[in-house]
């Protein structure tokens, strides 16, 4: 079958210009949404596995009631196959040659840390060195600052109370250290099996029992639901969820992608859609022959259902081949910017959708006219044939509409993506109908001349088919590009805006209410004034109108709010990055209320007039909720659940006091001195993680750009593939033009202005559909304000005009350059 | 389906009361009006008409490429109109050859997987054999792997020819096979079809402006406005 062979191989095939559209368009589309669906899973893991190294473990259990849990917890969670290790938390003075200095001490298990990295320094002159097991016993590590501070060197002994411990090394990252403001003094860290002998932990001493557990997702469930009915108040189970910080920008960046992996499936379905329509059209004559050579109408359907198959699977393959390069070279960027490494790892879940892409693709948009040539009659090898009236691609449209949404829907999980994209669609297919109208309207009564601009309109009337579907095609295109764009803009934007250079990257915790003016004028003095000072009250919430809290609200165990102390505080005025949602905030003069953060309320169903009762101490104080407001969690600002009206409920409780501020690099130093003269102020140093959130967000835009790059690449195949579907019918007619005398610069000039006139309208078109979808995005996917993009808006239609017209220009090549009669045989 | 002649039938073709309509936005038009005729085996007969006088609709309908409005048209003892598309594809595998005005070569091809593509699709043996003979025998056989660009027309009709009889057909239609070429390389064509219908003996249904061509046909059948004039014998034209 040498002969039938070769005319159906795809190295054939991909001599034909549609068909190098088609698969073009798969191998983008394939291309980019496994790229993306790769490295979104390969982010959610990463990121799973730092919020679990942010615990040192995957779950945390606390005791916050300085009591040991009970031994059978811990053996029950090892039968049930799940790694364990505990710590012990405390504050106490430590002793140097001759100065003290209260510290945080954490005494670990040898089996610490279960998750994440622990980096330290094992002489002075050492580099770091990442270990798998804290301090032997016998040794302890110490924050770097210590050294200054107490005055000693690495191997130098430290007294913790009666013991005496070797300094064996310099804490540089441990993974559960940072978020937490928790971590209060300078940290000290030791072996577990130390802490009894140094007599340090007396009946009634403030201590936290942290025990670590690490394992399948599926045991650690089951073995919550077995531990959660023994749980005490003061039992704290935590989770990754907790642990989030920048896993609320990575959630955005994540929605992102998705939209740009919609939008390339989109764009690619267009091109296959228009690609092998023109495919289909162009195989008439050759089906018909084959028919009169006798091949049967399933014999046909049979040949070019093998052909497509074999586009498939040259798409899959294609596309898979861009796309691993392409996620290795992201891993490696993640990698860098997570300083540790990611292992390049296939999701084969991840690779479903991509496939599915293709196929979807091939069969909703390209088969369906190509099933169609079975219909060819087969005089047509005598006699052409009345073509399609475009009638018979109805159903086809319905199919297609069905299998994007389909496909986007699978993709994204997102009905309101959907919703929104095929909302701007309609919308430009409506306007796109109105245009219709106005062109048959208006441009009936024109009549052709010697002047190039009323050439221009009869063109446009007399393909007005043509024109009108490449209106529609090109404002499409246009207006998935330019929703791409837009929101990239404004995500990138609201990225850099939400972590600016001078972001605050010290915390000062822990300040007695009598130093606050001091510590406040000590950092106005050096120049480096301090972001506004919070008093801090911890309590729990412990009942909602009258009724206990855990009752109420037991059915949602995820919110971890519940579960530990919260940071009460009060404040004269709303910070500047909260935005209240609900109520009202605080009057001059008002000491009634407290104002709830969103989510919690959310959370908890919480609504304006709920009556909250937190427990401080053995106190009580009682609030209506007044107002519920948004807040900036990334913003490394002190943030809090709950503020109160100054002089309101929490006034007479104690409150130490919180800030945060921004010290550059160069002045770290300046910090010693600082504790040495407010050393009961803890100093929390975020500085470290600022940057990497930094370079994780500069790494990622970089991702979203190279996946623009596809997208946009996806676009231009769209764009060929219109235009060049009507090729042959323009040359043919500039040469008869020519041939019947026109000058060939009223040929040029006209064909110019009305290629400007199709990108103009659809440039028009497909921003206005943009910016209509991007309204309907901003407020669901990415919880921004609309504004229109100016800057975006009016360049595009220009741009699009002056792109088309030259375009035209090319187009017509070769009809300049060649003799009308040479160019009439050519085209015949 | 019938593709073999088991009682040795004398007729080739018998059409019944032919007509052929199609309908146009306003009206209906009538192509071919009441049209009967018989050929017989190895028969060569041309059909002579104006330019729209019905003759290439007429040719489309007794090869099967089309159903006619009405009548009844009876092909190697096959009555077309009640074979379903495919047995009329398959009929046209094993028993028709086709000579076309353009040629109708597969660009992609060359002039040698051309000729075996209808062998291929009738399931013949051997197909490259049989393709290389007949392009020899039309004077091509150095030209076996030139793709139709780049062949003359009259070479290309040639290949086309070679195509048409590839299969072994019983009747070869041809619809002005020199209509595309000029006078000289038209009468080299013109030789090479009626030698080989002759060697291959062959049913010939051929629709011709030459009017050489046409005289040198058995038979002529004269179109006008759809309705067949008497058929005409050679040997009365000849007085
Ligand atoms: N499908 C059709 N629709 C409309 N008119 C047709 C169709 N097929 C043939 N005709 C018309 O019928 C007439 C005969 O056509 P044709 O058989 O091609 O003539 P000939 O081959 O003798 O030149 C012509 O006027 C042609 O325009
Ligand atoms: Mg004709």
């Amino acid at each position: 079958m040498a002969a039938t062979k070769k005319l159906m191989s795809v190295r054939r095939d991909w001599r034909e210009r549609d068909v190098r559209v088609v698969l073009a368009a798969l191998i983008i589309a394939v291309a980019t949404v496994a790229t993306i669906a790769l490295f979104a899973s390969q982010l959610q893991r990463t990121l799973v596995s730092s919020a679990s190294s942010f615990l040192a473990a995957d779950r945390q259990l606390e005791a916050e009631n300085g009591r040991p849990v009970p031994e059978p917890w811990i053996n029950e969670a090892t039968e049930r196959g799940l790694e364990t290790g505990r710590m012990v938390e405390f504050s106490t003075m430590v002793f140097g040659s001759d100065a003290f200095q209260l510290v945080s001490v954490k005494a670990v298990s040898n089996e610490y840390p279960l998750r994440g990295e622990l980096e330290i320094q094992g002489s002075s002159e050492g580099s770091r060195v990442q270990v798998e097991n804290g301090p032997a016993p016998g040794e302890v590590w110490i924050n770097p600052r210590l050294l200054r501070l107490l005055d000693i060197q690495l191997g130098d002994t430290l007294e913790v109370g009666s013991r005496m411990l070797t300094v064996a090394g310099l804490v540089l990252r441990e993974p559960d250290g940072g978020f937490s403001l928790s971590a209060l003094a300078p940290r000290v860290m030791m072996h577990v099996d130390d802490v009894a002998s140094t007599g340090v932990l007396q009946e009634g001493s403030r201590v936290k029992y942290v025990y670590l557990f690490a394992g399948e997702e599926a045991s650690l469930e089951r073995y919550y639901q077995w531990l959660q009915p023994q749980l005490e108040p003061s039992h704290e189970w935590e989770g990754v969820r907790d642990g989030e910080t920048f896993s609320r920008s990575l959630d955005r960046a994540e929605s992102f992608l998705l939209l740009g992996g919609s939008l390339a499936v989109l764009l690619a379905a267009v091109a296959v859609a228009v690609a092998s329509r023109q495919y289909a059209l162009s195989q008439r004559d050759t089906v018909a022959l084959l028919k009169t050579l006798g091949l049967g109408s399933s014999g046909i359907g049979r040949l070019y259902l093998k052909r497509l198959a074999l586009w498939g699977v040259t798409g899959m393959v294609g596309g898979l081949l861009v796309a691993l390069p392409l996620f290795w070279v992201l891993t490696r960027l993640l990698s860098e910017a997570l300083e540790r490494p990611v292992p390049f790892q296939l999701d084969s879940a991840a690779l479903t959708p991509a496939l599915l892409t293709a196929v979807v693709s091939l069969f909703a948009f390209a088969y369906p006219p190509i099933r169609r040539l079975r219909n060819v009659p087969a005089m047509r090898v005598l006699r052409s044939q009345p073509g399609e009236t475009g009638r018979e691609a109805l159903p086809d449209m319905l199919i297609a509409i069905v299998a994007v949404f389909g496909l986007v829907w699978l993709y994204a999980g997102e009905v309101s993506l959907v919703i929104s994209l095929l909302g701007g669609l309609a919308l430009l297919l409506g306007a796109l109908g109105v245009l219709g109208w106005l062109l048959v309207a208006t441009l009936r009564k024109v009549r052709g001349g010697g002047h190039a601009w009323r050439l221009a309109l009869v063109g446009l009337y007399r393909h007005r088919r043509a024109s009108l579907s490449q209106i529609a095609v090109f404002a499409m295109t246009l207006m998935l590009a330019t929703t791409l764009i837009l929101v990239r803009t404004s995500l990138l934007d609201d990225w850099q805006g939400q972590l600016p250079d001078d972001a605050p990257n010290h915390f000062l915790i822990n300040i007695a209410p009598d130093a606050v003016d001091e510590v406040a004028d000590y950092w106005e003095e050096r120049g480096q004034p301090l972001d506004q000072l919070y008093p801090m009250v911890r309590g729990r919430f412990t009942e909602l109108n009258g009724q206990p809290v855990k009752q109420v609200v037991s059915k949602d165990q995820r919110v971890g709010a519940l579960n530990r102390e919260l940071n009460l505080t009060w404040m004269p005025s709303l910070p500047a990055d909260n935005v209240i949602v609900a109520g009202s905030w605080f009057e001059e003069g008002q000491t009634d209320g407290v104002s709830v953060e969103a989510d919690l309320a959310n959370a908890l169903g919480l609504v304006l007039g709920d009556e909250l009762t937190f427990t401080i101490g053995s106190d009580k104080v009682t609030a209506n909720v007044t107002s519920i407001r948004t807040v900036q969690w990334d913003s490394m600002k002190p943030n809090f659940y709950m503020a109160f009206p100054p002089g309101g409920a929490l006034t007479n409780m104690p409150a130490t006091w919180i800030t945060s501020f921004h010290l550059p690099k160069d002045r770290k130093s300046e910090l010693n001195e600082f504790s040495r003269r407010f050393p009961t102020v803890s100093l929390l140093e975020i500085d470290n993680i600022i940057e990497r959130i930094q370079e994780i967000v500069r790494q990622v835009t970089q991702a979203i750009e190279a996946i623009l790059v596809l997208i946009l690449a996806a676009a231009l195949v769209v764009m060929a593939a219109v235009v060049s579907a009507t090729l042959q019918d323009r040359q043919r007619e500039g040469a008869l033009l020519r041939t019947l005398g026109g000058r060939q610069s009223l040929l040029v000039r006209s064909t110019m202005l009305e290629f400007a006139l199709l990108g103009g309208f659809a440039g028009i078109l497909g921003v206005a559909a943009a910016e209509a979808a991007v309204w309907a995005l901003q407020f669901r996917m990415f919880e921004g304000a609309f504004s229109w993009h100016w800057q975006v808006v009016l360049p595009i239609p220009i741009i699009s005009a002056v792109v088309l017209s030259m375009f035209g220009r090319w187009q017509l090549r070769p009809v300049l350059s060649v003799s009308p009669m040479l160019l009439l045989r050519r085209l015949e | 389906m019938q593709t073999t002649n088991p009682d040795g039938q004398r007729l080739m073709l018998r059409v019944e009361n032919l007509t052929h309509r199609v309908s146009l936005e306003t009206d209906t038009l009538t192509i071919l009006k009441a049209v009967s005729l018989e050929i017989n085996r190895g028969e060569s007969v041309a059909i002579v008409g104006r330019s729209g006088s019905g003759k290439t609709t007429l040719l489309g309908l007794l090869a099967g490429l089309d159903t006619p409005t009405e009548g009844t048209v009876e092909l190697d003892g096959a009555i077309i109109s009640r074979l379903s598309e495919d047995e009329r594809a398959q009929l046209r595998a094993h028993r028709v050859g086709f000579v076309f005005q353009s040629f109708q070569l597969l660009p992609a091809l060359t002039a040698l997987e051309n000729v075996m593509l209808p062998l291929e699709l009738a399931g013949m043996n051997a197909p490259e054999k049989r393709a290389r003979e007949l392009l020899e025998r039309v004077g091509l056989g150095e030209r076996l792997t030139h793709t139709p660009r780049q062949l003359s027309g009259g070479e290309q009709q040639r290949v086309a020819i070679a195509r048409a009889f590839a299969s072994d057909p019983a009747i070869l239609f041809a619809d002005e096979p020199t209509g595309n070429l000029d006078n000289r390389t038209g009468q080299e064509i013109s030789d090479l079809l009626m030698a080989l219908n002759q060697e291959q003996g062959t049913t010939l249904v051929m629709v011709t402006h030459d009017e050489q061509l046409a005289a040198r046909c058995s038979r002529q059948f004269h179109i006008e406005a759809g309705e067949l004039t008497e058929p005409v014998a050679q040997v009365e034209l000849a007085h």
